[in-house]
């Protein structure tokens, strides 16, 4: 590889996307551009908003068709100089292989969450097992492509999701007066509320709600993010009787979010199907503890228990409780090690090892 | 142990031969020894040449070096792999251990089986490195060694590889009449290396060449008070097949105390939960070890010196007349594409009975094609069309994908070693002695706390035959290896090992496993089926997980 390697980028979205993915690329892109990949091209397949790349990188038109899309990833290819790859969805890893094949360059495929937990289509593996190094953001979905894919283990590797500086502990009680929840006892999940996905774990924390309230907790349960499925979320705590304790205050602006986080008492969001779970270090790096399930990639981003507190699905409610009943860890030194296990730092130096690592691979 | 510095730790399993020179080497440079342990040379070696250190230790070992400066852990495992080194990774933590069991104990880790592991088991009768029977854990291979850092652990890198030692000594082949003398002074100069120690060494002694020229070597080299062990079998008491008479007289020719041990049926099915439990991986061979290390054991022994890999390293298996003429006989038809499949369909549909009862026969035409297809024909357990009637198909698929048998088999034989008997050396010594033989010797042994060393499996001794070895003609091996002492063998040594001798654990693994077991194999009376009977045995037994493993197709 030359010393100075050019990068092509095949993403779902990066600039001017919304979602976490989106986020992951953008952090990813400007720390390899920062660290010495002095030419990043991005191909994207949506962009919603005004895309702004720092100054090294360009970002093509978005192509969402899948056809269109293709013609342009290998037109691009054509007439530039690509000695990388990165795949940033296995649904564009055959693309992305071929394009490796025909430049001769190294491939880096990205694994988020639930597209690598089951078996790919059969192209799909084939091309994932062709990469010089495939890229994970939790052990869970690390452990789930080496299940299926025939690849050198040591070609597999974590990089966790990180969380943005801007996130940050601070007083909150101003917000919680504006929500009137003093004295209350807040619980938060921020996430998508989809009807075809569901393993978010809202249905978890409204069934908890009234046991809660038994062990003399004074719940409020706010609910940030929007989806199809908050209709069926507020009949079910309509039934369960909670109604009034549950408040869906639908997407904020990041500003609106991070006074959130810090008006909580305990972020909670026992998701059974978290590639990583990133909300989970925004609340922590707001200082607000938080706990999830012991299931895939939630407990990357919970340390382990290290950082927020890890609970079987059987006695969440009883873990939340405990959690609850704790004195609260200062808000200041939950933040620090948040940041510093996932910061924006650790990060830059993880996406540098891969760049390093590539380097050495055959 | 940590270096004086306090900047390198080491971790090591195995037994540096070449200690005193290297000691000698590095004192002559300045460098100040604490103690009187082989280990310390690691951490000089270390600290001088870094990874290239490898290149200079001559002996088994597995370690492990933990730089504090550089926050970096350095692996590696000996050329031939008689020692094992396992390793886990998860994506955030790494680990490793001389055993499989370990790493499962130490917990974090998924049981989830791997199915190149299971697959290769079922082909070799051992699990073929890098694989495990778990997708958790890998092997680090014989001859390789490994970074791991904070960016991860890179691939394992090789450092030796015997292929290309059997190529270069081919390029300058020596005449046959000098075989003898080669042997005879790179025996004698590995025996010499092999028996350092600061304790008594003791040698198990068969009927055999193999073990019989090591203690002759032994005498030479100026070795007294020799104790060696025999296993006897019950069931062969007086008969032509006790191998007790023949090894006694060895004994006494080369001066050596003999303890003969002797093994019943009875102690063979009390021991049976033992041995599955000691062993690490599964295997279907060490149960002979495993009696007779008990043996060593009971004597008092800590050290013995074993014969294992004389077959590999001159010649002495049938493969080496096999392979090679499969390879000429039915190479050619094999060469031309699918016709093996079709034939071997073919026959399965109008003879059923025929492809049932010599599966192999079939797989002539398969398999003959090339080196490593014609040494899956000869090592094979199961050959690949019949996993699916063993095991759930869809993990017979996967396994196949993921182990690559032949490519495999076919990657030992780069660069291509030059010669027929160099190329089934080399398969022989990296496949069936270093998945199958060594792995037993070294849970065996362990199991009775009793180190084997193999003077025939040295990496200093292959090079110093490797020009001689292209031209070993059958029996042309063991010949030389039976008059290297000053002392030969004596003659019947050498007449008898032609006829081979057999021991009654074949028959005593059958009235073990017997037709309880499963349908694997229709006609008992294929030599195969018994082991293939065991197999099925050893990996549903206690062995492994202390539960069934879920791989057989209900």
């Amino acid at each position: 590889m030359r010393s100075s390697p050019a990068m092509l980028a095949l993403v779902t979205d990066a600039y001017g996307g919304r979602g976490g993915i989106a986020q992951y690329n953008r952090d990813f892109f400007g720390a390899l551009a920062k660290g010495g990949l002095p030419s990043v091209t991005v191909l994207p397949r949506q962009a919603p908003d005004f895309p702004m790349p720092p100054e090294t990188i360009e970002q093509l038109p978005a192509r969402a068709g899948r056809v269109a899309y293709s013609v342009a990833a290998l037109r691009t290819a054509l007439f530039q100089t690509v000695d990388v790859v990165f795949c940033g969805h296995l649904f564009m890893a055959p693309l992305a292989a071929l394009i490796a094949r025909l430049k001769g360059a190294k491939l880096i495929i990205q694994a988020h969450g639930i597209e690598a937990w089951s078996q790919p289509s059969r192209i799909q593996r084939t091309a994932t097992e062709r990469a010089n190094l495939v890229l994970c953001v939790s052990r869970h979905t690390r452990a789930a492509v080496l299940s299926w894919a025939a690849i050198a283990p040591d070609r597999v590797l974590v990089v966790p999701n990180t969380v943005r500086e801007v996130f940050t502990p601070a007083d909150g009680s101003a917000q919680r007066a504006a929500l009137g929840v003093e004295g209350k006892c807040v619980l938060l999940t921020v996430g998508r509320m989809d009807s075809r996905e569901r393993y978010k774990g809202h249905d978890r924390v409204i069934a908890a709600i009234l046991d809660l309230v038994a062990k003399g907790h004074d719940i409020c349960y706010l609910v940030v993010g929007q989806g199809d499925d908050r209709a069926r979320l507020e009949a079910l705590a309509q039934d369960a009787g909670v109604s009034e304790r549950v408040r869906f205050l639908g997407a904020l602006g990041l500003q609106s979010l991070i006074e959130i986080y810090r008006a909580a008492d305990l972020f909670a969001m026992p998701s059974t199907g978290e590639g990583f779970g990133v909300t989970f270090l925004e609340a922590m790096a707001s200082g607000t503890p938080t706990i999830g399930l012991d299931v895939a990639g939630a407990k990357d981003a919970l340390a382990d228990g290290e950082l927020g507190t890890v609970a079987s699905e059987a006695e969440l409610s009883a873990a939340i409780s405990r959690t609850l009943d704790q004195p609260k860890p200062d808000p200041v030194d939950l933040a620090t090690a948040v940041h510093a296990r996932f910061g924006q730092k650790q990060f830059a130096n993880n996406a540098l090892n891969v760049l390093g690592r590539l380097t050495e691979t055959a | 142990m940590t270096s004086e510095d306090g900047r390198l730790v080491v971790v090591f399993n195995g037994e540096i031969y070449n200690y005193p020179q290297l000691r000698t080497e590095l004192e002559s440079d300045g460098v100040h020894f604490c103690t009187t342990s082989d280990t310390e040379a690691l951490l000089h070696l270390y600290a001088r040449h870094g990874a290239e250190m490898v290149h200079r230790l001559r002996g088994m070992f597995a370690f492990a070096i933990w730089d504090q400066l550089q926050r970096r852990l350095f692996l590696a495992r000996d050329p031939y792999g008689i020692k094992p080194l396992y390793t886990a990774n998860d994506g955030w933590t790494f680990r490793f251990a001389s055993q499989v069991k370990a790493l499962v104990a130490g917990g974090n880790l998924s049981r989830d089986l791997e199915p190149a592991g299971v697959v290769g088991f079922h082909l070799f009768g051992s699990v073929p490195e890098p694989f495990t029977l778990y997708r958790d854990i890998r092997s680090l291979p014989a001859g390789h060694t490994q970074w791991v850092d904070a960016a991860g652990p890179r691939e394992p890198k090789p450092f030796s590889n015997l292929a290309e030692v059997l190529a270069k000594g081919a390029a300058n082949p020596v005449l046959a009449a000098e075989i003898p003398e080669r042997v005879r002074d790179g025996v004698l100069d590995s025996v010499r290396a092999h028996l350092l120690a600061d304790v008594e060494v003791g040698v198990f002694l068969s009927a055999g060449v193999d073990s019989g020229a090591l203690l002759g070597c032994m005498r030479d080299a100026g070795y007294r008070e020799i104790r060696a062990i025999t296993l006897a079998f019950e069931e062969f008491n007086g008969t032509s097949e006790d191998e007790a008479p023949l090894a006694d007289q060895v004994c006494k020719r080369y001066g050596a105390r003999h303890v003969v041990r002797h093994l019943s049926q009875q102690e063979f099915v009390e021991d049976l939960p033992a041995i599955l439990e000691a062993m690490d991986q599964p295997s279907i061979d060490g149960v002979n070890t495993w009696f007779v290390s008990k043996a060593a054991r009971e004597a008092g022994l800590k050290v013995v010196i074993s014969g294992l890999g004389g077959d590999e390293l001159l010649g002495g298996y049938p493969s080496f007349t096999d392979v090679p003429r499969w390879r000429r006989r039915f190479g050619g038809l094999a060469g031309v594409p699918g016709l093996g499949f079709f034939a071997r369909a073919l026959i399965a549909r109008v003879a059923p009975a025929f492809s049932h009862a010599r599966p192999k026969a079939l797989g002539l035409l398969e398999y003959s094609g090339t080196w490593a297809g014609a040494y899956l024909l000869r090592r094979g357990l199961f050959l690949p069309h019949e996993l699916p009637e063993v095991m759930d198909p869809e993990i017979a698929r996967e396994g196949m994908h993921r182990l690559r048998p032949l490519r495999c088999l076919g990657a030992s034989l780069k660069p291509d070693p030059g010669s027929d008997v160099a190329r089934v050396c080399v398969l022989e010594s990296v496949h069936y002695m270093r998945n199958q033989l060594l792995r037993d010797a070294d849970w065996a042994g362990m199991a009775h706390s009793l180190e084997i060393r193999v003077p025939l499996v040295d990496f200093t001794l292959l090079s110093a035959l490797a020009s001689s070895i292209p031209a070993i003609a059958k029996g042309a091996g063991k010949a030389a290896l039976a008059a290297a002492p000053t002392t030969p063998l004596p003659n019947e040594v050498v007449t008898r090992a032609k006829s081979g001798f057999s021991v009654p654990t074949g028959a005593w693994i059958k009235s073990v496993v017997g037709d309880a077991s499963s349908s694997i194999g229709q006609k008992p009376e294929s030599k195969g089926i018994v082991s293939r009977r065991w197999s099925q045995a050893v990996l549903n037994g206690a062995a492994l997980a202390k539960r069934p493993l879920e791989v057989h197709a209900s």
